[in-house]
This record gives C-alpha cells, sequence and structure tokens, in this order.
C-alpha cells in the first residue's frame, strides 16, 4: 500500500506542478463565472443559464484534464525513461499503474472540487445560498464518476499507443459513450448487420451518458438539476458501474503494462 | 579464459571471494527484439552466461552496441528473455523479495524533474519499503556521501548530467541494498566525479556489498573491479579476473637512453635496432621500442658501450585495453 500510495502521491505532485493544467483550470474558471455575465443577458433564465454553463464548463474541462493526464501518464514514464527507475524496485507493475490512476483521480477531484467551488460561489452570488441544493452537489458527482471511466480507458491506450492516438482513441470513446441511446435508437432504426455492430459497440463502450441524466426520462419521470434529480439509488448504481468498468479497463491495461519490455 | 567453460567461468587456482555465494546469474541469456513494420529480428543479446559473487566489484565491459544495458535490463526485470535465465539471490528475475536487495542506476539516467533531490530519494525510499523516519535521514546522509549538499532544494530539472548521475547512485542506495548494479555509472562525469564514484564504489565493497557495472573506460576498471566479463556482439568473450585475462607474455619492451652525443651525432652514439624494433621521437632522448623477441641485454651493453646512459626500460605487458580491442575486433574468437 506504501508503494502505491508513494506513486500517487508523486503523480498528484507532477500534476499540480503542471503548468498547463493550471491554465485549464484557469479557463474553466472563467467559463464558470462568464455564466453571471450571461444570466444577466436571459430573461427569467439567470438560474438555469448559470447551472448549465457551469456544469457544462465543469463537464468539458474534467474531461478534457483526464484526457490530457491520462493518455500521457504512462507515454511519459516510457519516453522520459522515468520508469526505468521505477520498475526494478520492489514495487509490481500492476501497483505501479493502480498508484497512477489513484494520483490523476486524486487531481481531478481537486480538479472538480475547485471547479464546483467556483461555481457555487457564482450560483450564490447571483440567487443566494437557496441555489446551492443537492441536485448540484449529485451533478457534481456523477461528473466525477463520468472522468473516472475516461480516464481509466485513457491510459489503458496510453500502455501501448502513443499520446496522439491514445487522445484521438479516448475522445472518440467519450463521445460514442456520450451518445450510446442515440447509437443505441439509430440501430433500431437502420437494423440488419450494421445495426449488430452498432450495438456491439454500445454493449463494449462505457455508457457515459449515465453521467449526465438531466432531461432524461428515469422510471418515468423527467429528472433536471433544475428540478426533480436522480436519487440515490441512481447514484449508487451509477458509481459501481463507472467503478467496475474503471476496474475491468485498468486492469487490461495491467496486464498490457505487464508484458512490456522497457528497452 | 574464454566463455567456453562450464558455466561461462574460468577454472580457479586460489579460494577466498572464488568460493563466495553467487549473487547474480545470467545463464544462457538471449534477447531477440522484433522491430519496424516488417518485424525484423535484432538479435541483441545471443547467449550471455556469466556470475557475480557476493562482496567483489564486477566489471561489465563491452563496446557500444554489444548488449551490455539489454543484459542488466533483463537482470533487472525490465526486460524478458527471449530465453535463458536470470537469477538474482537465486531467484528467478523478477522478484519482490530479491528486488529489495537490488538497487540499479540505469544508463543516462532521467528522472521526476519537478521533484527536489529531497523528494526524488523520499519517493525512492517509499518504493523501498523504508520507513518515513529513515527515509529522511538515509536520503540527508546519501546527498552528503555523493556530493550533493549543495544542490538541496533545487529542482532535478535545473540539474547538470554530472549531477544527475550522483542523484541516480543516491536513489540506487536508498533501499539500502546488498547488490547495487550501476550501468555506465562514469558517464558525463568529469576526471574528479569519476573518481568519486570509484571511490564509492570501493567503499561500498569495504560495507560487504556486491557491485555490479558496466562501461566501456577502462581505466575505471583496472582500478576496481576484482572480475570482469567483456562482452562483445552479444555474446561474453571473456570473463574472469583480469590477471588471468590478461597475457603475462611481454609485447614489448621500451627503452630510454640518453646518448653520449646530442644533436646530429647523437645517432652514432646509439646502437643499431635490432629487427622489428622502431626508434620513436623524444627530443634530446633517445626512445626505443623492441620486440618482444629482441635481445634487451645485448642492446643495453651496446648501448653502455657506446656511452649512452640507460634512464628505463619498461616490458609492457597486455593491458586492458589491448584486451578489450583484441576481443571487439576479433568476434571469432567469442565463444558460443
Amino acid at each position: 500500500m506504501r508503494r502505491i500510495a508513494a506513486v500517487a502521491r508523486n503523480t498528484f505532485r507532477e500534476a499540480v506542478r503542471n503548468k498547463i493544467l493550471y491554465s485549464l483550470l484557469f479557463f474553466a474558471v472563467a467559463l464558470i463565472v462568464s455564466a453571471l455575465a450571461l444570466g444577466q443577458l436571459s430573461v427569467h433564465e439567470e438560474r438555469r443559464m448559470i447551472r448549465d454553463v457551469g456544469l457544462f464548463g465543469v463537464d468539458l474541462f474534467s474531461v478534457l484534464i483526464a484526457i490530457f493526464v491520462g493518455v500521457n501518464l504512462l507515454y511519459k514514464e516510457l519516453a522520459l525513461k522515468t520508469v526505468y527507475t521505477i520498475l526494478p524496485k520492489p514495487i509490481a507493475r500492476w501497483e505501479f499503474v493502480l498508484g497512477k490512476w489513484l494520483g490523476v483521480m486524486a487531481t481531478l477531484v481537486a480538479q472538480i472540487v475547485v471547479m464546483g467551488a467556483a461555481l457555487a460561489v457564482t450560483l450564490a452570488a447571483s440567487e443566494g445560498s437557496q441555489a446551492l441544493d443537492s441536485a448540484l452537489f449529485k451533478a457534481l458527482w456523477l461528473l466525477l464518476m463520468n472522468v473516472t471511466i475516461v480516464t481509466s480507458v485513457a491510459m489503458l491506450f496510453s500502455s501501448f499507443s502513443s499520446p496522439f492516438l491514445s487522445g484521438l482513441f479516448s475522445l472518440g470513446v467519450f463521445v460514442v459513450g456520450r451518445s450510446v441511446p442515440d447509437v443505441r435508437a439509430l440501430a433500431e432504426r437502420i437494423g440488419g448487420g450494421a445495426a449488430d455492430l452498432l450495438k456491439g459497440a454500445c454493449a463494449v463502450l462505457p455508457n457515459l451518458h449515465l453521467f449526465t441524466p438531466s432531461g432524461t426520462a428515469l422510471g418515468g419521470q423527467v429528472v433536471s438539476v433544475h428540478g426533480t434529480f436522480v436519487g440515490s439509488g441512481y447514484l449508487a448504481w451509477t458509481t459501481a458501474y463507472a467503478l467496475g468498468y474503471s476496474a475491468l479497463v485498468l486492469g487490461l491495461a495491467m496486464v498490457i503494462f505487464r508484458k512490456r519490455d522497457f528497452v | 579464459m574464454t566463455a567456453g567453460a562450464s558455466d561461462g567461468e574460468p577454472q580457479r587456482a586460489s579460494a577466498g571471494a572464488d568460493d563466495a555465494e553467487v549473487v547474480l546469474r545470467a545463464d544462457d541469456l538471449k534477447k531477440t527484439f522484433r522491430l519496424g513494420f516488417l518485424r525484423k529480428r535484432v538479435e541483441a543479446v545471443r547467449g550471455v552466461s556469466f556470475t557475480v559473487r557476493r562482496g567483489e566489484i564486477f566489471g561489465f565491459l563491452g563496446p557500444n552496441g554489444a548488449g551490455k544495458t539489454t543484459t542488466l535490463k533483463m537482470l533487472m526485470g525490465l526486460i524478458f528473455p527471449s530465453s535463458g535465465r536470470a537469477q538474482v539471490l537465486g531467484r528467478k528475475v523478477p522478484d519482490r523479495q530479491t528486488q529489495r536487495k537490488v538497487g540499479y542506476l540505469p544508463e543516462t539516467p532521467y528522472f521526476y524533474e519537478y521533484l527536489t533531490p529531497e523528494e526524488f530519494l523520499d519517493f525512492a525510499g517509499a518504493l523501498c519499503d523504508v520507513p518515513a523516519d529513515l527515509r529522511k535521514r538515509r536520503a540527508d546522509a546519501l546527498l552528503t556521501r555523493v556530493g550533493l549538499d549543495h544542490a538541496r532544494g533545487r529542482p532535478l530539472r535545473k540539474f547538470s548530467k554530472g549531477m544527475l548521475q550522483r542523484i541516480g547512485i543516491a536513489q540506487a542506495l536508498m533501499g539500502d541494498p546488498e547488490i547495487i548494479v550501476l550501468d555506465e555509472p562514469m558517464t558525463g562525469l568529469d576526471p574528479l566525479g569519476r573518481k568519486d564514484v570509484r571511490d564509492l564504489i570501493l567503499e561500498l565493497r569495504r560495507e560487504g556489498k556486491t557491485v555490479m557495472f558496466s562501461t566501456h573506460i577502462l581505466p575505471d576498471v583496472e582500478m576496481t573491479c576484482d572480475r570482469v566479463a567483456i562482452v562483445v556482439a552479444g555474446r561474453v568473450a571473456s570473463v574472469g579476473r583480469l590477471a588471468e585475462l590478461l597475457s603475462p607474455r611481454v609485447l614489448s619492451t621500451e627503452v630510454v637512453l640518453k646518448p653520449a652525443l646530442t644533436g646530429s651525432a647523437a645517432s652514432g652514439s646509439v646502437p643499431a635496432l635490432p629487427a622489428g624494433a622502431r626508434r620513436l621521437p623524444a627530443g634530446d632522448d633517445v626512445v626505443v621500442e623492441l620486440p618482444a623477441d629482441a635481445d634487451v641485454d645485448a642492446f643495453l651493453r651496446a648501448a653502455l658501450a657506446l656511452g649512452a646512459v640507460v634512464l628505463s626500460v619498461t616490458p609492457r605487458r597486455e593491458s586492458l585495453e589491448d584486451l578489450f580491442v583484441r576481443q571487439a575486433v576479433a568476434p571469432g574468437s567469442v565463444a558460443a
């Protein structure tokens, strides 16, 4: 456990000393705060506008950071040859991969907390503290679960591919994953072999739409971050889904990493 | 002695360190890489066998591209052998238990450049399961030992190549290992830095550690190593003690004379050179290199008879460099 924690701590330290991440965080906070101005422009929709733009900012930037950090994570260790110093020490390769993943997750938690705090302050400044309801925190939690999967997928690609390709693949998985209900509907409509292919893709790729449920019908009721949002049962099973899917993908990354020659 | 003996080791007459426990063993290690789109086969290591015994300093020599680094990486578990066995302390590599007892410095090491030396050594210690309070004490002591006291608090990105080499050695020692494997530890160091590393290696042996290092800087090997292996084209060409590997035969004798006469008349006071001898330019003195089969006594008598003063007579035996060059340019001599 000490070794995994050491790798995680070092990964977190690397991230917090990375100026690019600060730039991304700056843009995210700027976008969230700018929602205040956008809210002023919309008539009777200030609250809705700030919340939508704010959560969109958290979603967009957390995914960008997850992909950026995730695809570079293992690749950088190999390209910069830092791994040559680490792996001959008494640390198993799977421990190293898990430590890296935990370090990125700690980074993402910190980033989402900062962005969420910016959103909360913006909402509170606009409407007072009653704007900070449970729907907001549930939505932020779901976005964290979303990047848990995105990070794991990015790390999987990073274990055998260059950052550019890994980034493209990860972005592809994210886009398709977010569109799973649409892809399923498309498959129903077109039928035939192509439909089977699309259904197969939906079965293998993560259903990331689960983490942005606002506006969809769940159990016969439309949920919304502006009104009645998801319950704790939904949070529990989507959390289990995110952690389970991440564990599978991470396990695959560990197997690939375990078999690699570090030439 | 060539690698043709049973496990690639020479037969020994002496006892002592030779009978010591084997701590590292490469047994017919081979590694073939498949490179490029066409998966072209490249044989990096073609059957390397040697053993390293407890408490010795073992030099691993070879020209660039001979397979030294690949062999060391197989011993460290970074590369999986295509065939053969790599063992540390009698256990197959990689093994968590034995990894605790080994410290490794990779070739041209790269480290996390955003860390300070203290942070990096703390990280290295944590990976070796060293408790936090001991990590702090050990890191402090090691920074002093490798001469990096002045660089505390400075991020590694601001380190020179020589300083990185020093912090690399320090991280290899953070787990207080029994065996230290250093891949080209002298690279990037100035003469003073090389001396420091040599002294450190000798000090580690005095502490009872086993040190194996690869290099192509031969004087360092002659000054430190108990035994060496020379690897050429992916195979061990020679392994054993330097005294056993180097031919005791005199290759030539260098004679320095001060002639009785100087200037253009000097040649009149130098005896005729025997067949195969050559006169080397050396100012007013006369330097003559006599071949191995020349009658040195007769030459000296003749010189004295002509009134010359004999300043020095130096028999030249085979050096490590001669052996290295002989092995490197004659791969046919490599044992299969």
